[in-house]
């Protein structure tokens, strides 16, 4: 046994076979954070539209909701990109395997057996796409839940029921915690 | 509500060993459960309490005198000035309170009843909605007898029933006499062991615990001792928050007055502010000081801890007597703490990390308040097998630099906007206004910076995971690798420029604040230890399942087991 575990637990990080999420979760981001840079932008126009006539205006007209366009749309653009290219993830025998974050990079690794149950979800944007996401849950009291997005749903299930059967075919009978 | 053929756990999980003598019509609890000839004997025999019963009497008086400040607070305003036409709305509330509250608390007492069986102990509950819950015998995990100073007046304690699946109390029983909640405990105890033995532990327990190996005894003289050590702002906080509310001033003042030597003391102090500040911090510190003495010896006046087959027991308290146990299995790490007083003699304190127990002490519960390193090393062995490392290793000497900058920039962000709106007729020093000389301090934020540096280190031994940190309170963290659950290292942007990473390794109920993370190691170093700390875990469970099962794989046939969904065939 020892050998060849030794021989295939080398690449616990490894990034051999890291997969990416599907491509189509940029748009769900892009989506998702419109609809925040909107929320932003609405009051900083109200704000502009109201000042208009105003003498004692310290900004000139559309300053603020000029900004918060262009902030808004660069991060439409370019955030889902960074984010995507972030994200990885890989399924292997004994551990489920992540990293992703733009500006504070995460690698995590969750040993399939300190699961404590699977969940699939999916939002109405992601609907449109097909697309589903993975929340992990475990004992562990930071990372309680880990979520991968952007799955296919069928993909996510798939995953989901064979992470289901790890947990089912342990065949150490301990409790997990 | 219509009565359910199979109770269910608060969880709504179906009960995993339904009693055989459960009766159909559980819902009625005045029916006495009929049972086996057999289970009668046993019953008899260990007392179980197989008819629904009632909590103590006292717990209406108990419970109408808690809800009492509630009255008083309604009433405020009548009380006040009688007579007033405006306190309309808070003699309607008290009638309210008369007409619905009262009856609640006797209604809700009236429909409260408990009942232990072999399988089970039952709790049904509610007024207008029915509940009925039922805790398997072998789910219990802590019976925790707790006792302040009005129940131990009264004779009467409250039990609380804590299960390992569930975050917070499973079923409390509030209150039931003394005598009774020992015998709750003997008798599930008893259950749990099995009926076979069930006699010698009734027995055992009847001494309490008496032939059981005492582990941990202290004298009301360690209590203070220990009570010294630790010097405490919260309580004097809390103290002068209380003292407020009798006006103080008034009361300083009568106290000035009426003994007039005292007079020309204040007189002096308060000439002179920076005097005034001086006796301000000697009075605090040494208020302080003594009131932590004080919360010490209450709450752990008398503690004993003792082993009982697989679980640590404890009882404390001076008002509030506490009985808890500690199932050895379901500690999830051991921490060690102390302070740089305490260090200095040699003191440490112990606590275990737990889950599903008591939530006050945030799933950490002391199993040693004060003792020596030799003491508190033997204690931490009883619970697993601890091997200190010879020596921890130091994270990157970086982390002083970036400790330092983001302690400064913080600082700076909170001196700098005092600087732009401090007021020009209030206090300058030097030719610039007081805040200025708050970055006087920046020395100690580097002297800081190197004391965190030196007080933070690892080691990764074979049966765990060692973590030093802090500097006031220092803090030893002891992850069994067993127990280990989620693997992280994370690098923020300022992290990646200097090639550091933080590496941390999750555990069941670890506390939210203080958690054991290992801040700025060189990131070759964090990602070897990453992988060999996951490596090391999953050893274990390999050995462990070629234990049970005799094969050297695991349960799945290669092509069976999960793999990578690029793998597969499109669906």
């Amino acid at each position: 046994m020892n050998a060849p575990a030794g021989a295939d637990v080398a690449d616990v990080a490894a990034d051999g076979a890291i997969r990416s999420l599907n491509p189509s979760i940029r748009t769900i981001w892009t989506i998702k954070m419109a609809a925040f840079s909107v929320l932003l932008f609405l009051p900083a126009l109200f704000y502009d539209l109201t000042h208009l006539f105003s003498s004692d205006a310290w900004l000139p007209f559309g300053a603020l909701s000029g900004t918060v366009l262009v902030g808004g749309v660069l991060y439409c653009v370019a955030w889902p990109r960074l984010r995507y290219r972030a994200w990885g993830f890989a399924l292997r025998p004994e551990e489920l395997y992540m990293e992703h974050g733009v500006l504070q990079h995460v690698r995590t690794i969750v040993p399939l057996r300190r699961i404590q149950h699977v969940d699939v979800s999916q939002d109405l944007v992601e609907r449109e796409f097909a697309l589903g996401r993975l929340v992990v849950h475990t004992a562990g009291s930071r990372s309680s839940d880990v979520v991968i997005p952007g799955l296919p749903l069928s993909e996510a299930e798939a995953i989901r029921d064979k992470i289901k059967r790890f947990i089912l075919e342990d065949p150490l009978t301990e409790e997990p915690v | 509500m219509p009565p359910s053929p199979t109770e269910s756990n608060s969880d709504g999980r179906p009960d995993a060993s339904p009693a055989p003598d459960r009766p159909a019509g559980e819902e009625k609890e005045e029916e006495p459960a009929p049972t086996g000839a057999g289970e009668a004997a046993t019953a008899t025999t260990l007392g179980a309490v197989r008819e629904p019963q009632r909590l103590h009497p006292l717990t209406l008086l108990l419970r109408v005198g808690a809800s009492l400040p509630a009255l008083v607070i309604i009433l405020l305003p009548l009380l006040r000035n009688p007579g007033s036409t405006e306190n309309v709305t808070s003699l309607v509330l008290g009638v309210l309170y008369g007409v619905f509250a009262l009856p609640a608390i006797l209604l809700q007492y009236w429909r409260f009843s408990y009942r232990i069986t072999p399988k089970q102990i039952v709790i049904q509950s509610g007024v207008l909605n029915r509940k009925n819950r039922s805790i398997p015998i072998e789910r219990v995990q802590n019976i925790q007898i707790e006792r302040n100073l009005v129940a131990r007046l009264f004779g009467i304690a409250k039990v609380k029933l804590e299960t390992a699946g569930s975050t917070s109390t499973e079923g409390s029983l509030e209150y039931v006499h003394q005598d009774e909640a020992q015998k709750i405990r003997q008798v599930v105890r008893s259950f749990q062991r099995g009926s076979q033995e069930a006699e010698a532990a009734a027995s055992a327990d009847a001494e309490d615990a008496a032939d059981t190996e005492t582990l941990l005894d202290m004298s009301l003289r360690r209590v203070l001792l220990s009570g010294a050590f630790r010097f405490s702002l919260l309580y004097l906080a809390v103290i002068f928050t209380v003292l407020e509310l009798f006006n103080p001033e008034a009361l300083v003042e009568r106290v000035l007055r009426a003994q007039g030597r005292v007079g020309w003391v204040s007189e002096v102090i308060f000439s002179h502010p920076a005097l005034a500040i001086l006796t301000t911090v000697v009075a605090a510190v040494f208020l302080g000081w003594v009131s932590g003495i004080g919360v010490h010896v209450a709450r752990y006046y008398d503690f004993r801890l003792w082993l009982d087959g697989d679980k640590l027991r404890k009882r404390h308290g001076l008002f509030t007597v506490t009985e808890g146990t500690v199932p050895l299995d379901k500690v999830q790490a051991l921490i060690l703490r102390t302070n740089p007083f305490m260090r200095a003699f040699g003191w440490y304190e112990l606590k275990v990390q737990t889950v599903g127990l008591d939530v006050e002490e945030q799933g950490h519960r002391v199993i040693a308040p004060f003792a020596g390193a030799g003491r508190i090393l033997e204690l931490a062995r009883q619970v697993r097998s601890v091997e200190l490392p010879e020596s921890f290793a130091h994270v990157s000497r970086l982390t002083i630099r970036r400790r330092f900058i983001r302690y400064t920039a913080v600082w700076a962000a909170l001196l700098l906007p005092t600087v732009y709106f401090w007021p020009a007729d209030w206090l300058h020093l030097g030719g610039v206004v007081l805040p200025w000389w708050g970055f006087g301090l920046v020395p100690f934020i580097l002297g800081w910076a190197v004391l965190q540096y030196q007080n933070h280190g690892y080691a990764a031994g074979e049966d765990g995971f060692y973590i030093r940190r802090g500097v006031l309170s220092h803090y030893l963290w002891i992850l069994p690798v067993e127990k280990f659950h989620v693997f992280h290292t994370t690098a923020s942007i300022f992290q990646r420029r200097l090639g550091l990473k933080t590496l941390f390794v999750d555990t069941a109920g670890a506390a939210t604040f203080a958690y054991p993370e290992v801040i700025d190691v060189p990131a070759a170093e964090a990602d070897a230890q990453f992988g060999a700390l996951y490596r090391r875990f999953r050893q274990l469970y390999r050995t462990r399942v070629e234990a049970a099962t005799g094969a050297p794989d695991t349960r799945l046939a290669p092509d069976e087991r999960p793999h990578l969904p690029v793998d597969e065939p499109p669906a």
